[in-house]
């Protein structure tokens, strides 16, 4: 872990071992090679097979996405806990303006400046008023889930199918979804802004200890009104992306996204109540370590709600681990 | 949280002086709760009916119950309990057993709230000793609770005729039955928080930890105490559900949480803990349950009523956030 956020220096000779086993990117690391070993071992080569690789990847596109860009929200210590209701939206809306005969490009830019525009509503009420983050975005989930209900219309689905957009999202690339590989492109982006860039800097800054960020002269308002756009423009993104996926949307695209991707967020370092912590390519690690527990126990022929304990209980560990490295232990 | 700070300071110098303020906050509910019964009642004159007044006070009941154990969460210091609805389901799916067995309603009833209380204890036990925060805890619980409680059943119901199936359709003084425990409830804790000691200690972590632990007061035997508590009022909750949910499914109770919280938010009782009037949960729930009533009258489909309920909240929590800036609580 990269940061300027300067954890409390604790003196003693342990200090190494506890940073390896520790450390923000190398607990997920071990997770996610022990995820590979056991899926491995247990379902076979066929499991890292390109065929089955790509079905994860195929699946994993949206929440790679949007995991990228509301941990920047997550680093800047303001949870957005809306976006699995903006996916929901920005599908619906990008769905329905597509059956009523636009062009998709002209659709897509009007369907982010909508995502735009309501977390610029998260961003007023929080960074304005000083709402608490997770109260408010639990609001916006709320509404933004009715408003895509909505429009939705009383069929609950609107079929956009355009074999265009669906050529282009299906596009292989050494045989795997092209789409897949860009979002890990765009993740490893996403870490080089956090970690060696100055404005990335900032966000951790804000994130760590905002006082001390708005003393060093960093408008902290700045960047959070900053990262809760881009969480919403993110999750815009996904939608969009869903409505292509599936040349649909229905009013269970999205449903329950934030918690998928924030548990598997946490899992791979990310905390949502204190800022500066976790690491994009943490966090992607976490959502393939749980893409490949869900695949696996998928393969296996088991019950998915297995997945969910598991994620129970590896979100439990982890910020166990999180507080273990430096978090605020809770009183 | 990076605001909490923030909020730690605006909190009350002297944080066993309880407040019993909030009163403006009651006005200010009853005017909205008002405008909008006026405003459907000329809208429709037929809202003005008994018919209504049945429908708000049922959904009243069970969300009333609920608000209950959140508030006490939040009014000390633990925030959120995000478990709420795999607590109630789990205790829900207590009440169809035993009712199945035949037991009595008093029998039903002690077991579905002693189901609670377990479930509040466990997160609670994790809380403190793992020393992690309640927030994410219950998200871990409700996710591993639920995940488990969809691999034991899929859809259950209190069975035909039973004592508690009864209870869910009785009347009493023509309101539902199930009304009255709510009420009876909220008016008990509303009295006792600010009056007792036990509940004035429950107050004073939530407002300044340090300063009530200054004070001697244990914060893990507290911590315990409310989760154990709360998870009893969902626990009580259950039953008026299980009497008048008809047949439900492990996921039948995600749709109340959000609406639990608005409630409590809306009544003043801060996130942040430390202030808060229970009774102002009547006028939140009783607002927040006319809603939907509402919106059939105006002619508007039950999706829209998620968008009002959101935009109401972060509205509510927008001002809670400005009021607790101003350190004017």
């Amino acid at each position: 872990m990269t940061d300027i956020t300067a954890a409390p220096v604790r003196k003693g000779l342990s200090e190494d071992w506890r940073a390896i086993l520790t450390g923000s990117v190398a607990s997920i690391s071990i997770t996610f090679i022990a995820v590979i070993a056991i899926g491995w071992f247990w379902v076979g080569p066929k499991f890292l097979s390109f065929g089955n690789v790509s079905i994860m990847g195929t699946f994993l596109i949206v929440p790679l996405i949007v995991g990228a860009f509301s941990g920047f929200a997550l680093l800047s210590g303001v949870v957005d806990l809306s976006i699995g209701s903006m996916v929901a939206f920005s599908s619906a809306l990008f769905a329905l303006l597509i059956s009523l005969g636009w062009d998709p490009a002209t659709t897509a830019v009007v369907t982010l400046v909508a995502c735009l525009c309501f977390g610029g509503i998260n961003a007023i009420a929080i960074v304005g008023f000083g709402a608490e983050p997770i109260a408010a975005t639990l609001g916006m989930l709320v509404a933004l889930r009715g408003i895509a209900w909505v429009l939705l219309g009383s069929q609950g689905t609107i079929f956009a199918f355009n074999i265009d957009m669906f050529n282009l999202i299906s596009l292989q690339l050494f045989g795997l979804p092209l789409f897949f590989l860009v979002a890990i492109a765009l993740t490893v982006v996403a870490a080089l802004i956090v970690t060696r860039t100055r404005a990335g800097r900032h966000v951790q800054a804000v994130g760590g200890d905002d006082k001390a960020a708005a003393r060093a002269g960093i408008s902290v308002r700045g960047v959070r009104v900053a990262a809760l756009l881009l969480s919403s423009f993110g999750a815009g993104l996904g939608g969009i992306v869903y409505a292509a996926q599936l040349g649909s949307a229905a009013r269970a695209t999205g449903f329950g996204l934030e918690f998928q991707v924030y548990a598997a967020l946490m899992i791979g370092g990310y905390s949502i109540l204190r800022g500066g912590v976790g690491n994009p390519i943490g966090g992607a690690l976490g959502l393939l370590a749980v893409a490949g527990v869900s695949n696996i126990l998928d393969l296996k022929a088991i019950s998915p709600y297995y997945v969910n304990i598991i994620v129970g209980l590896l979100l439990l560990a982890a910020v166990l681990l999180d507080r273990i490295r430096g978090g605020d232990a809770y009183e | 949280m990076s605001v909490t700070p923030a909020i730690e300071t605006a909190a009350p110098a002297v944080p066993l002086k309880v407040r019993l303020g909030g009163w403006g906050t009651g006005l200010m509910l009853l005017a909205v709760w008002l405008l909008l019964i006026v405003a459907t009642g000329l809208y429709r004159q037929d809202f003005l009916s008994h018919q209504t007044l049945l429908a708000v006070t049922f959904t009243m009941a069970v969300v009333g119950v609920l608000a209950i154990g959140q508030g006490l969460v939040a009014i000390s210091g633990g925030f959120i309990d995000l478990s709420q609805p795999a607590n109630m389901i789990l205790a829900s799916l207590v009440a169809v057993r035993l009712s199945e067995a035949g037991m009595p309603l008093a029998v039903v009833i002690v077991g579905a709230i002693l189901s609670g209380m377990l479930w509040g204890a466990l997160n609670a036990a994790i809380v403190v000793f793992a020393r992690l925060n309640p927030v994410i805890v219950t998200l871990a619980t409700n996710f591993i609770g639920l995940a488990v409680l969809f691999l034991v059943f899929q859809l259950a119901e209190v069975p035909l005729n039973s004592e508690i199936y009864q209870f869910g359709r009785a009347s009493f003084l023509g309101l539902p039955a199930i009304f009255w425990p709510m009420l009876a409830l909220v008016l008990i804790v509303g009295l006792l928080m600010p009056r007792t000691r036990y509940g004035r200690r429950a107050i004073a972590v939530g407002g300044n930890k340090a300063a009530a632990k200054a004070r001697g007061i244990s914060l893990k035997l507290t911590r315990f105490a409310i989760f154990t508590i709360a998870g009893g009022f969902v626990g009580f909750a259950s039953v008026l559900f299980a009497a008048t949910a008809g047949p439900f499914n492990p996921g039948s109770a995600n749709t109340l949480q959000l609406n639990i919280i608005a409630g409590v938010i809306l009544a003043g009782i801060s996130l942040a803990g430390g202030r808060g009037n229970f009774w102002m949960l009547l006028l939140s729930v009783g607002f927040l349950s006319t809603i939907p009533t509402s919106l059939v009258f105006f002619g508007l489909s039950s999706d829209t009523q998620s968008i009002f309920q959101g935009f109401i909240l972060i509205i509510a929590v927008a001002i809670d956030g400005w009021r607790a800036r101003k350190g004017t609580p």
